[in-house]
């Protein structure tokens, strides 16, 4: 059976077929003989050439996370991101100008107002999650169009916080 | 001994102590907030109680709630853990009115090295090396100034009440110094409650090494040696070892002697530890007196085989020390690293989330303190501390390679955190050499991408997946079909079609 898996975003097309003595290995290039074995739901462990791989592994949502020998990777079906993939190319020029929240917290203070000139690194707005403060910082040299916080705001991941505009 | 106690804690630390009152045979009452009631130490105690919403101010740092439930429950002691209460002043005070025992320093005594401004002071008068600092809390902006001016930048501003790094700050130059007091400010603020903040000299390629002591409550005092904790991102310890590779046996007799002093001055009873800063001169300078169990406490339980909850706990109860300090030996080398969730490619922000798996480190010599289990979900409203990987060995160059070894063998599924981070830290050629200095994570790290990932893993991880994928989809596709099948309405509707008429 063919599969395609994406992996840092790059894609791997590979075959693996199930015979009698156990499985069979293609990348395109060579051809393996491997032996798998399911141990446990989350351990499988795989023999090639005499070599022994203990893989662990969990499944969350489209993402699959596999560990091995102090090594992880998250592989994922190129159908299942293919529409996301998409979606962030549209998006991304409008994401650069939108400043949202890394992660949830609450807004300490925002540093800037509106149409006010921002440099390239200058801090924005300060939010604390975890009792840290975090600095958020322009990512380019503009100006601000709007805020949409204000201090001691609680904000979810990816609520957007301020959006930047680009000189004229 | 006590019958009960109260753990006013959550996470990998409450869970360590409920393991040592098991083993002392006290049983044992868990608190949790709305966001915790899942959490492992809630199902490891023998009780639990609900003490508010997730918001810790609201849960954890309630202080009336907390000795509520500790009447009710009629726990006759209670262990603040580190974090949350734990350097309370005014709780261990109330616990003291309120006939609880608060297992940790009496409220005097811990309201004095509370207060690093007063215990300077007390120190600087017995003797102890202090860093060249201000000697009051200062109000105006314009004190701040002269101070740092009289004390020659780089200068630190520190938290009052602080503690872990939260409001510390380094100014290089005076413009920055106005915007830099004002974040520490708030930092403090929001960790402590309290913003006051204070300046000191900035000690270039220091070493942080502290003392582990205990004292009775009849006067004993013994220290349990050194931990070196150079290894800091953000000034946040994150890794931690004893002994320490700077200090001579001579330089550790006399800064442990040193320590002891700071306790007895301070009128300190039950576990503390003194922190000094060791400049490359070798010269130490007292910092101040962590008043709690400490994060990195079982680096000093594997290297003398005492065992500080234990003692905590017989010392509360008002008991003896049962040994003095000439039976105290370092045996071997312990190293222990922090296991936080937070994303090292993405400036160590913390992330919450689900831990998909896990599979922890096990071997000779391997200790591993954790608060998570395969399936638990991590909150984001609390310290990004998941566990502590701890590794004892004969000598440091094999505890290195054993905490890189089982670091490799840790696996956590599902979140991010810094065991990458950490293995590449130990691995670093000036870490195997004992050059730490607190500076290390910033002069060798800054612009850290991991490790590139082996061909051949890859390789193996396609195989597993297109393995699984073979194994596990087909199956159910084929048990979903017969499923479907069976159950169909359509295939007794007989011609009946949607909409059809």
């Amino acid at each position: 059976m063919d599969f395609e898996f994406l992996i840092d975003g790059k894609l791997y097309k590979i075959s693996l077929e199930k015979k009698e003595t156990g499985f069979v290995f293609s990348d395109g290039k060579k051809i393996q003989e491997v032996n798998i074995h399911s141990i446990s739901p989350h351990v499988i462990s795989v023999l090639i050439e005499g070599r022994s791989y203990r893989v662990f592994w969990a499944q969350d949502k489209e993402k699959r996370y596999l560990s091995l020998k102090g090594e992880e990777f998250i592989v994922q079906e190129p159908e299942a991101t293919q529409e996301a993939i998409e979606r962030r190319e549209e998006k991304s020029r409008e994401d650069e100008l939108m400043v949202r929240a890394p992660m949830p917290g609450k807004v300490i203070k925002v540093n800037v107002s509106e149409n006010e000139e921002v440099r390239k690194n200058q801090t924005l707005a300060i939010v604390e999650a975890m009792k840290m403060e975090n600095e958020i910082k322009s990512t380019i040299e503009g100006y601000v169009k709007k805020i949409f916080i204000s201090p001691g705001e609680l904000v979810d991941s990816e609520k957007p916080l301020l959006e930047l505009g680009l000189k004229e | 001994m006590f019958k009960k106690i109260l753990i006013a804690n959550r996470g990998e630390i409450t869970v360590r102590i409920i393991k040592a009152c098991q083993e002392m045979g006290i049983s044992t009452a868990a608190v949790y907030s709305e966001a915790d009631r899942n959490s492992l130490h809630v199902q490891m105690a023998d009780e639990a109680v609900c003490i508010g919403p997730a918001p810790a101010i609201e849960s954890y740092l309630n202080q009336e709630r907390v000795i509520q439930v500790a009447h009710q429950m009629k726990a006759e002691a209670i262990h603040p853990g580190y974090g949350f209460l734990a350097e309370n002043a005014d709780f261990a005070r109330k616990c003291e009115q309120e006939n609880i025992i608060f297992i940790g320093p009496n409220s005097k005594a811990l309201r004095l090295v509370g207060d690093k401004i007063r215990s300077r002071q007390t120190m600087e008068k017995a003797g102890i090396p202090i860093i060249p600092g201000m000697k009051s809390l200062p109000s105006a902006i314009s004190e701040f100034k002269r101070a740092a001016q009289r004390i020659g930048y780089p200068v630190m501003i520190k938290a009052s009440a602080g503690g872990g790094g939260k409001g510390m700050r380094i100014v290089y130059e005076e413009k920055e110094l106005k915007s830099s007091l004002e974040a520490g400010m708030r930092e403090a603020k929001s960790a402590f409650g309290d913003e006051s903040v204070y300046l000191e000299k900035y000690i270039e390629e220091p070493r942080h090494v502290e003392f582990q002591a205990l004292a009775d409550n009849h006067g004993n005092v013994v220290h349990l040696f050194e931990r070196e904790c150079s290894i800091q991102r953000r000034h946040q310890k994150i890794v931690e070892e004893t002994p320490s590779p700077a200090l001579t046996p001579a330089l550790r007799a006399k800064m442990g002697e040193t320590a002891k002093k700071v306790i007895e001055v301070s009128g300190y009873n039950n576990a503390g530890t003194v922190e000094f800063l060791l400049d490359k001169n070798k010269n130490f300078y007292f910092l101040e007196v962590n008043a709690r169990l400490q994060v990195e406490h079982p680096v000093t339980e594997l290297t003398t085989g005492v065992d500080l909850v234990h003692q905590q706990v017989s010392i509360a109860a008002g008991e003896n020390l049962s040994f003095s300090q000439d039976v105290l030996r370092q045996k071997g080398h312990s190293i222990e690293c922090r296991i936080y969730a937070e994303d090292p490619f993405n400036n160590f922000l913390p992330c919450s989330g689900k831990v998909l798996f896990l599979k922890e480190p096990a071997g000779p010599g391997v200790r591993h303190d954790s608060g998570i289990y395969s399936g638990c979900e991590v909150p984001i409203y609390y310290d990004p501390i998941l566990a502590k990987l701890i590794v004892w060995a004969e000598n440091r160059k094999l505890a290195c390679q054993r905490m890189i070894n089982a670091l490799n063998d840790y696996v956590i599924l599902g979140m991010k955190t810094t065991i990458d981070f950490l293995q590449d830290v130990i691995r670093h050629p000036q870490f195997k050499a004992g050059k730490t200095t607190t500076g290390f994570i910033t002069r060798y790290f800054d612009k850290w991408e991991g490790k590139k990932k082996s061909e051949k893993n890859l390789e193996i991880a396609l195989i597993a997946s297109a393995f699984e994928s073979l194994s596990g989809h087909l199956p159910r596709k084929k048990g979903k079909a017969l499923l479907e099948e069976m159950f169909s309405p359509w295939k007794s509707l007989g011609k009946w079609r949607i909409g059809g008429k």
